[in-house]
């Protein structure tokens, strides 16, 4: 990742928790690399917490007129690499963390499981008011997808990685990821 | 409520090739999956994403089921004095339990349990404290053991032994349980002595001891080798989720079929369904005895029952009677089976017993149960009804909480006479067990005085002490908790904090001196006025145990911090490593107990280190399922010590009891307990036999006078009348709690200090069905309170005269139940997967304590609490914050698939 060129921006408070802008949100971690570090209110009501902002391929996925309720479209992120299929989803009017468009139901997320890798692929499932990922074909994972992708139940390391999107009139940007994706050791590696 | 963050990162290093590489276990269930700690120096190079630049071995990107480091799986630790990285990963070389490194959600994140002064673990309690003026003030080692020496000698010379009582956790490490047991069973020798999980010092299956069934004997292979999977009270995929992935999980899809005795439908059962060869019998809370009875009776009509393992395996009348011709008849097992309420003359008496009760009749017990009555038949037929060819179906029983807390004596006997007419018991696939709770690290240093209880059923029915009771009746005045909440954790719970309150905090005897000597005298006055002193010893400040009630707490250390040895739920037993220094001043609990012994006087007390702790306990694990006697005898032969000798077979460890061939110098695990196909002469052909070896008759035959099972009558008589007075009237709701996955057996930890769970989790949370929750008004995420105003609570220690003494409605009539009230706020979460009628709260937020409203009405046989049992009403009182936010908590159902 150091060999990567980042692009350092400042990132806007948007008051919710709603994930949406081109530069994704990092939270300082385990990582010695230098990158700025700035205060954002991420949840409101709570304390500021320090962010890091990095840089993330933008990449377009898809047109918010071409979604169709509760069918998930595929793409690959940050890069084509292994580890990298992901889908785009538009849930029908469910109100998501991080999601965008007008009804802000709609949410990107990694395909891979965070317990051991089991694909998720056709696991997307509308019950209710609820919409979930899962369960998973290895150990029954499944997750909230309107709750920043957090384990509803089952054995997950970490939360499902939301890919954060933007949205440029009808064009769905891809521009980050929120968590580790399975298998990697970091998110960006070199091509 | 304390919130944690949750921040998700996009990476995490990996360890380098070279990286110190130590074994251990998960620090949680029951069923202990193996772990690997890499630890390297930080400051030294991280490893790289080739496979020849990490420890691993592996290319990164890793594939599905490889090697892979989450975040939440990386932490810095101390290490002699020196910060070093830190992964704790199940390990993928593992070929038992957690097979090529699987693992739960909580062992996955164990490295988030580590001391780390920038992570939530940095309240661990760093040194001893006195509570000077109310506030816990840090003082030295040597002050606050010699105060609470002082005080331990005091009280029990002016008020006996016991007056002192031990509440410990019955499972933290062979090396900790036998130094507390031994200091206070053996040394001191009270009657005032339990565990974490239970008023009393008793079996937690009196059904199971009595049938002659070991909890533990099966395999966790067992599991999965049956035809039908009857899981009683319990669902393995949230709470012995290796055992589910591993063995269950496959199983089922290759057509096993299950049958589900459960108030909720989780994640385990909504797949088991959605396989099409599950049946789920969600019943009411408290009525698995009669629906087990019905089949059993369904069994026995229609001829289906194992009668070639019956005429060889079930005690007849002279069996039954076998050991009893002339003692005393007083030890709780042996009173239980003469009584006449349990005992049978054998099979045939059984079954006209069962024939005769009403409650066995399907349509009656399934109106009791609130089902269909055609479930019953359903699951007679798949548990017994012979193959097309004749031959019989393979059939095994398992059980958790949900099914012996909430009627105790009756379930667990029920289940063993259902298991044992359909032949299961002592054979590969058809076996009958517990799945387990806490992983089992209990040995005994001390025997327990049960004639020294005070508490008696009529004859000379003696029983081990009810320490709660006790404890209400201002009797304990020296009170020495290890490792546990106490409070929270017991039922009506509310009434005990009261009564701490009063005898500890109330009592105008408070230290306002920081003169050693003036310091002991004000608590001596206190025990001397009736008051209480308390003494804590945790790895946290629990509240209101150690934060208000505590006069002396000490620091202790655990898991990661010392060499420790334990077994899992297949008595597999396992060298856990330390790996880095404990925090602060803290010390192990037996290093505490040790100093406290010495100060006492006590012989007996000097241990050098752990493993001299377990080489001295090992000889008291003789003859028990996790028997380690013999790794000290080959350890010994080999010049090694048992920890070093354990350590060699890493997270595979050795399955208890334990055996060495003297000739071949080898060491011999046992794989199940109660092997009826392993004759006496293969034991002795494999070298179990000689020497210091001890075989058990649980070994090849079951724990009773004959090596036969007991089948024993379950009358649901000795628990209806408390049933039907708790059945919920007007509006008030059955009320019952347990467990989570995300959180299991990890609360310690989880809840408050790991942020992901805590996110997950962030506070008390209580189901309700749809139905009920529309008529009140109630949606997901509203904040609720839970109250009752008849939360029966029987708080004195009281001898038996008369033979239905005990019997709640004579409890009743005769004044010794007070109805208390009691309240928990909760957030709502609507979901269909809880039966409608029933609440299910999470067991023990220590903040929001659901057991408020739990019975305190122990089991009147066994002494053990009916924790599932109580009764609420609930209304809105406004909305909690995660109603309308998207970080924390999900409202999902568990059971979607």
């Amino acid at each position: 990742m150091t060999d990567l060129k980042k692009k350092d921006e400042t990132a806007a408070d948007h008051g919710k928790c709603m994930l949406n802008r081109r530069q994704f949100l990092m939270y300082s971690g385990t990582t010695a690399a230098a990158v700025s570090t700035i205060s954002v209110s991420l949840f409101p009501g709570e304390a500021k917490a320090k962010a890091r902002v990095v840089g993330y391929p933008r990449k377009k996925i898809g047109q918010l007129s071409k979604l169709a309720d509760n069918k998930p479209l595929d793409f690959n992120y940050p890069d084509d690499g292994p580890n990298s299929q992901c889908m785009l989803v538009k849930m029908a009017g469910a109100k998501a963390g991080g999601g965008i468009g007008p009804k802000r139901d709609v949410v990107a997320f990694s395909y891979l499981c965070t317990h051991q890798g089991g694909f998720l692929n056709g696991k997307y499932q509308a019950v209710g008011e609820h919409r979930v990922l899962g369960q998973c074909p290895l150990h029954l994972s499944t997750y909230d997808l309107t709750r920043h992708g957090i384990i509803v139940s089952g054995q997950a390391y970490q939360s499902i990685p939301q890919v954060l999107l933007e949205l440029d009139g009808d064009d769905i940007y891809a521009v980050g990821i929120m968590g580790l994706l399975f298998g990697r050791n970091e998110n960006l590696i070199e091509s | 409520m304390a919130t944690k963050y949750y921040l998700p990162e996009d990476k995490t290093p990996l360890p380098p090739k070279g990286a110190d590489v130590l074994t251990t276990c998960c620090d949680y269930c029951i069923v202990a999956c193996g772990y690997k700690v890499y630890r390297w120096p930080i400051g030294t190079a991280d490893g790289g994403p080739q496979a020849a630049d990490n420890a691993f071995g592996v290319d990164f990107p890793s594939g599905p089921l490889q090697a892979w480091v989450a975040p939440t799986q990386y932490n810095v630790v101390m290490h002699k004095g020196k910060p070093h990285n830190v992964i704790v990963i199940p390990d993928k070389d593992a070929k038992v339990v957690n097979i090529a490194g699987d693992s739960s959600i909580r062992g996955g994140c164990i490295a988030q349990k580590c001391y780390n002064p920038d992570k939530p673990t940095n309240d661990r309690l760093m040194s001893p404290m006195i509570r000077i003026n109310g506030t816990l003030q840090p003082v030295s080692w040597d002050m606050a053991l010699d105060v609470a020496a002082d005080l331990i000698k005091h009280t029990i010379k002016k008020h006996g032994a016991n007056a002192y009582g031990m509440k410990q956790y019955s499972y933290q490490f062979v090396e900790n349980t036998y130094a507390c047991s031994k200091f206070s069973k053996g040394s001191i020798d009270t009657a005032n002595w339990t565990m974490h999980d239970t008023p009393a010092n008793v079996t937690s299956t009196p059904g199971f001891r009595d049938a002659g069934f070991d909890n533990f004997g099966p395999a966790y292979k067992d599991w999965g080798d049956a035809d039908t999977l009857m899981i009683c009270g319990t669902d393995p995929y949230e709470t012995k989720t290796m055992i589910f992935n591993q063995f269950i999980k496959p199983a089922i899809d290759s057509g096993m079929k299950t049958i589900w005795l459960n108030v909720r439908e989780t994640a385990g059962i909504a797949y088991a369904k959605s396989k099409g060869n599950a049946l789920f019998i969600q019943l009411d809370p408290g009525t698995d005895t009669p629906v087990l009875g019905a089949i059993a009776r369904v069994i026995m009509e229609k001829g289906w029952e194992d009668s070639e393992w019956i005429k060889n395996w079930v005690n007849d009348k002279w069996g039954s009677n076998s050991g009893f011709g002339q003692g005393t008849r007083n030890t709780p097992w042996q009173w239980r089976t003469t009584w006449g309420k349990f005992q049978t003359k054998g099979f045939e008496d059984y079954k006209k017993w069962v024939i005769s009760q009403k409650d066995t009749d399907p349509a009656v017990a399934a109106k009791i149960a609130n089902i269909p009555v055609e479930q019953i038949y359903q699951a007679a037929e798949w548990l017994a009804k012979p193959k097309a060819d004749g031959s019989r179906v393979k059939a095994s029983l398992g059980i958790e909480k949900g099914f012996y807390w909430s009627n105790n004596t009756g379930n667990t006997n029920a289940v063993s006479s259902l298991a044992t007419i359909c032949g299961a018991g002592g054979r590969p696939g058809q076996v009958v067990g517990r799945f387990g709770g806490h992983q089992r690290g209990g040995t005994g240093g001390g025997g327990y005085s049960r004639n020294k209880s005070a508490q008696k059923r009529p004859g000379r029915r003696r029983q081990a002490l009810d320490c709660d009771r006790y404890f209400y009746s201002g009797n304990t005045r020296f009170a020495h908790v290890v490792g546990t909440t106490w409070i929270q954790a017991m039922c009506g719970s509310a009434g005990l904090n009261a009564k701490f309150e009063e005898l500890v905090t109330m009592n105008p005897n408070q230290v306002r001196s920081f003169d050693k000597q003036e310091i002991i005298d004000t608590l001596k006055k206190r025990m001397d006025s009736g008051g209480t002193v308390v003494l804590d010893q945790d790895i946290y400040l629990r509240d209101p145990i150690g934060s208000k009630f505590a006069d002396i707490v000490l620091p202790a250390a655990t898991w990661g911090e010392e060499d420790f040895v334990r077994a899992n739920g297949e008595r597999r037993l396992r060298l856990y490593s330390k790996f880095y220094d404990a925090p602060g001043d803290s010390k192990p609990d037996w290093w505490i107990i040790g100093q406290l012994g010495q100060r006492m006087g006590f012989d007996g007390y000097d241990w050098k280190d752990s493993n001299e702790v377990c080489e001295e306990s090992s000889r008291f694990s003789r003859g028990n399922r996790k028997a380690y006697h013999m790794i000290k005898v080959a350890a010994h032969k080999e010049g090694k010590t048992l920890h070093e000798k354990l350590r060699e077979y890493g997270t595979e460890g050795i399955q208890g009891p334990t055996f060495y061939n003297y000739k071949t110098g080898e060491l011999l695990g046992s794989v199940r307990l109660h092997n009826t196909e392993c004759p006496p002469e293969k034991m002795e052909k494999e070298g179990r036999t000689q020497g210091a070896n001890m075989v058990n008759k649980k070994m090849t035959h079951f724990n009773s006078q004959t090596g036969k099972v007991n089948i024993q009558k379950h009358p649901w008589s000795l628990f209806s009348d408390y049933w039907e007075w708790m059945k919920p009237k007007d509006t008030e709701l059955w009320h019952t709690n347990g467990r989570i996955n995300e959180v299991w057996q990890s609360g310690f930890d989880d809840v408050d200090r790991r942020a992901y769970i805590a996110q997950r989790w962030p506070e008390n949370w209580t189901e309700i069905h749809p139905d009920d929750a529309k008529s009140r008004g109630i949606e997901s995420g509203d904040q609720i309170i839970l109250y009752s105003d008849r939360v029966p609570n029987f708080k004195q220690t009281i001898k038996g005269v008369h033979g239905s003494d005990f019997n709640f409605a004579d409890l009743l009539k005769n004044g010794w139940i007070e109805l208390d009230k009691a309240a928990v706020t909760a957030v709502a979460i609507v979901t269909p997967h809880v039966k409608k009628g029933t609440m299910y709260s999470y067991f023990i937020n220590t903040s929001q304590p659901s057991n408020v409203l739990q019975g305190r009405v122990p089991d009147q046989i066994s002494g053990n609490y009916n924790y599932k049992m109580g009764v609420a009403r609930v209304k809105k009182i406004g909305e909690s914050k995660y109603k309308n936010e998207f970080r924390s908590m999900s409202f999902a159902p568990r059971n979607i698939v």
